[in-house]
């Protein structure tokens, strides 16, 4: 019994070892194997480092200096670039700009300042001098504890914002377009937090020709969608701002005969 | 009896029977065992073969990726790292008499016919010389470097005993472009006459070949200046040409040309006098260009400091049977930016004479016009720096006033674009190179002029450009500030030759704030119609400048500007406009 035991266990031992014995067998064929498909790899590199050496070479030979300008002479004509076609700043860029004409299509704007991000900063909310707290908190506060006031206070608060804007428009020299309306401005992510200052949006017409600078980007993608697709910019505008419902669903419409139009000054 | 004898018999044959077969079976055994051990052993080599394989890899020699890929010779780049100058495996064309074996034509055609057909693709070949080898029973090069298009073409003659063997080449993929700075490498891969041969040891060290070298060299620049050096060469029929942009602030060698050229991609053919290299080897007489440098002296030393002292001009300047004359009358009087304007060698002689030998000795000195150019190529021209009059080598009044404008002294235009560079950038004198220099490493230079009077030769050079001789030059938006010269060779009667010149035009820009120099020396240019048959720096080189500064501002990063210029109002009032040499 125990020689059968002693033996079943040198015979154990003998095929661990065997066992072991293939593993590391295949082990190291197997990063042999590994080791010589870099090696090919590494020779297909150099081949091909080679190869585009070669072509390289070839170009800046076939492109050369010279070769170039005997092109350049016969076929192309290219001179350098003279003073006039070098803009030193915006402020160049700006000098070449001529006001628009009556009848002129609408200029697509790209990305503006959001009125409200400047509105606020450059005015920015009043701070009670006793608590140092927002006095708008304090304002809210005041509304909830006398219900009845509120008719009187909210209008205040409301046209001085509008007459900060508009102070700050003169500010900025910017010139109030009384123009019809061609995109219709969708509102912001930022205005759809503040529901309550939509009237006032309306209201306020020259607000509308800019931009908000986080909507631009949505709406100059959905102003460069062919006016064939109405529903899906219908879609698009409606995704944008979910909150100006109203305004968005009866965008699509106006935009597209707006569209036509400017094809038609074209 | 014969029964028991048969019977006897038959058992001991029985017996030898049994012994046969039991042997034969033994034997058949051991044939067995050995075949069987055989074959073992031979699986047992060929595994142990396998397993040798497999765990120690026999591999042949293993080459590291960096290895393989390192060239034989080091590439040359510009400073943009656009490749001037690799190890290509080129096509060669091998003319091999044993493609048939040792008997029998090597070619399919006659031999005439063979070096006809190739000499329809190679029209420069020799055609005797091409019909010799190939009747030659020698294996021999029938041309070393071969296009891949014009080998096509040689492999559609159909003739196997010509051989495309790839060999390792040095290949300049610019052709003749910056030939001189570059230079060539030679059948055994030796660099000759530029900065392959400066480079030599670098190029071929192992550590050191994998990077490639890059040069100072703007590539495009290059390529315009030689491309309007050449074009004013050919309008005016000149002998040659010579240009330099030089970068004023960090002395590096923006573009340097010597036309007419050579191509270094024909090692055979470079063995001429093109090789030479005008702009660092050749010395001359560069004549009213120095003006300006010795004017600086003046302004610098505090002889001149008031620039609406007029000095008399009308008649000629007698200095001990010597005459100095003026190209024609100017009047009777000029100031010094007149004189400069109308390029006055009366009024910088006087003014010269004025500042003395020693200090003018000190300034071009300061200038590196006693000693070889600096730059790295091997090709540097010795000045002829004029002999003194005693021990201490102090100049005669009359040397003074020569050198003064240009005359007696001979330097290389690689001397002149360091010394323009020094005069405009502030005062500091700089080396010249060829490699491109890190920001850090710019050397600090030696100051040659003080800043103030930098500044005020900036004006006094756009004004020349402005209102003088080099108006020309004047590209616009470009600000361009220079001085034209034009001397006369020394031989013929009375020392100089006066039908042979050397225009040149020394200019800066943009004179606001300078960075780079341009010179353009044309070497005897004829009055053509394209010059209005004049032979002048004003019609010839100047032009030059005035069509290079435009092709090669914008990728310099100088923006052309008409609405800035530097302020030259506080001299304006001093310059009736007019027009000069």
């Amino acid at each position: 019994m125990i020689t059968t035991a002693s033996r079943l266990r040198s015979v154990g031992w003998l095929v661990l070892l065997g066992l072991c014995l293939a593993l590391v067998i295949a082990l190291a064929f197997r990063v042999n194997a590994l080791r010589s498909q870099i090696h090919h790899a590494e020779a297909r590199i150099v081949a091909l480092k080679q190869e585009r050496m070669y072509l390289e070479t070839e170009f800046e030979t076939r492109s050369n200096q010279q070769q170039l300008k005997a092109w350049n002479d016969v076929e192309f004509g290219y001179a350098a670039p003279n003073a006039s076609q070098y803009i030193e700043g915006e402020r160049q860029l700006a000098q070449l700009s001529v006001p628009a004409t009556p009848d002129a299509p609408e200029p697509i704007r790209v990305a503006s300042v959001d009125d409200s991000v400047i509105a606020s900063a450059a005015f920015p909310g009043m701070v009670s001098p006793l608590s140092g707290k927002p006095l708008a908190s304090d304002d809210r506060k005041a509304a909830a504890a006398a219900a009845d006031d509120e008719d009187e206070v909210r209008p205040a608060r409301k046209m001085a914002r509008e007459e900060a804007v508009e102070t700050l428009k003169d500010r900025l020299g910017k010139v109030v377009d009384a123009r019809p309306r061609g995109p219709v401005r969708k509102e912001t992510a930022s205005e759809k937090e503040r529901p309550t200052r939509k009237d006032k949006a309306e209201s306020d017409t020259s607000g509308k020709s800019k931009v908000a600078a986080k909507g631009g980007g949505k709406s100059a993608k959905a102003d460069s969608k062919p006016a064939s697709k109405p529903a899906t910019k219908a879609k698009t505008v409606a995704t944008a701002d979910k909150s100006a419902s109203g305004k968005a669903k009866s965008a699509p419409a106006p935009r597209a005969t707006k569209g036509k139009e400017a094809k038609a000054a074209r | 009896m014969n029964a028991l004898t048969a019977s006897a018999a038959i058992a001991s044959g029985r017996v030898m029977l049994a012994n046969v077969r039991q042997r034969s079976l033994v034997e058949a055994k051991v044939r067995a065992l050995v075949v069987a051990g055989f074959i073992l052993f031979i699986g047992f080599a060929a595994l142990a073969r396998i397993a040798q394989l497999g765990l120690f890899e026999g591999s042949p020699e293993r080459r590291s990726l960096a290895e393989a890929l390192l060239p034989p010779r080091g590439e040359i780049t510009d400073r943009n790292g656009v490749p001037l100058a690799r190890a290509f495996p080129a096509y060669a064309l091998w003319y091999n008499p044993k493609a048939f074996g040792e008997n029998g034509s090597p070619l399919v055609k006659s031999p005439e016919e063979v070096a006809k057909a190739l000499l329809a693709i190679f029209p420069d070949a020799d055609y005797n010389d091409l019909l010799k080898r190939l009747k030659s029973d020698k294996p021999s090069y029938l041309r070393q470097r071969v296009m891949p298009e014009d080998a096509n073409r040689i492999f559609a003659l159909g003739e196997p005993a010509l051989e495309f063997p790839r060999e390792n080449q040095r290949y300049y993929p610019q052709g003749s472009l910056g030939a001189h700075v570059l230079g060539y490498v030679d059948t055994e891969g030796h660099g000759h006459v530029g900065m392959e041969q400066v480079l030599e040891k670098q190029l071929l060290d192992p550590a050191q070949r994998g990077k490639p070298v890059a040069l100072s060299i703007d590539m495009r620049a290059q390529g315009a200046l030689e491309d309007e050096l050449g074009r004013g060469m050919l309008e005016t029929e000149a002998k040659g040409a010579a240009g330099v942009i030089l970068d004023v602030d960090t002395g590096e060698v923006v573009a340097l040309a010597s036309l007419p050229s050579f191509n270094p991609n024909r090692s055979d053919q470079a063995l001429n006098n093109l090789v030479f290299n005008k702009v660092t080897n050749q010395v001359y007489e560069l004549g009213s260009t120095f003006k300006p440098l010795s004017i600086a002296a003046a302004i610098d030393a505090g002889v001149v400091t008031d620039l609406s002292v007029r000095y008399p001009s009308d008649k000629p300047l007698a200095i001990g049977g010597f005459h100095i004359r003026d190209s024609h009358n100017f009047g009777a009087s000029l100031n010094v930016p007149e004189a400069l304007i109308h390029s006055s060698n009366i009024v910088t002689a006087q003014v010269a004479d004025k500042l003395g030998g020693p200090a003018l000795k000190k300034t071009m000195a300061a200038l590196g016009m006693n000693e070889r150019p600096y730059i790295e190529l091997p090709a540097r021209g010795f000045p002829l720096w004029p002999r003194g009059t005693n021990k201490a080598g102090d100049w005669a009044r009359i040397t003074t006033m020569t050198v003064s404008y240009g005359h007696g002294i001979a330097v290389t235009p690689l001397h002149l674009a360091a010394a323009y560079a020094a005069m405009v950038n502030g005062g500091i004198w700089r080396p010249a190179t060829l490699f491109k220099r890190d920001p850090s490493q710019i050397p600090e230079g030696r100051r040659v002029y003080k800043a103030s009077t930098s500044a005020r030769m900036r004006q006094l050079l756009r004004m020349i450009v402005v209102d003088g001789t080099g108006k020309s030059a004047n590209a616009s938006g470009y600000r361009v500030g220079g001085k034209t010269g034009s001397a006369e060779k020394p031989g013929g009667k009375g020392g100089y030759n006066r039908t042979s010149l050397v225009a040149t035009f020394a200019a800066a820009f943009p004179m606001d704030k300078p960075r780079y120099v341009v010179i353009a020396m044309l070497d005897e240019p004829k009055g053509t119609a394209a010059t209005s048959y004049q032979r002048t720096a004003a019609w010839n080189a100047a032009p030059i400048v005035g069509r290079v500064v435009p092709r090669i501002g914008p990728f310099l990063g100088v923006v052309p500007d008409d609405t800035r210029d530097i302020d030259i109002s506080d001299l304006s009032p001093l310059v009736g406009n007019g027009e000069g040499e």
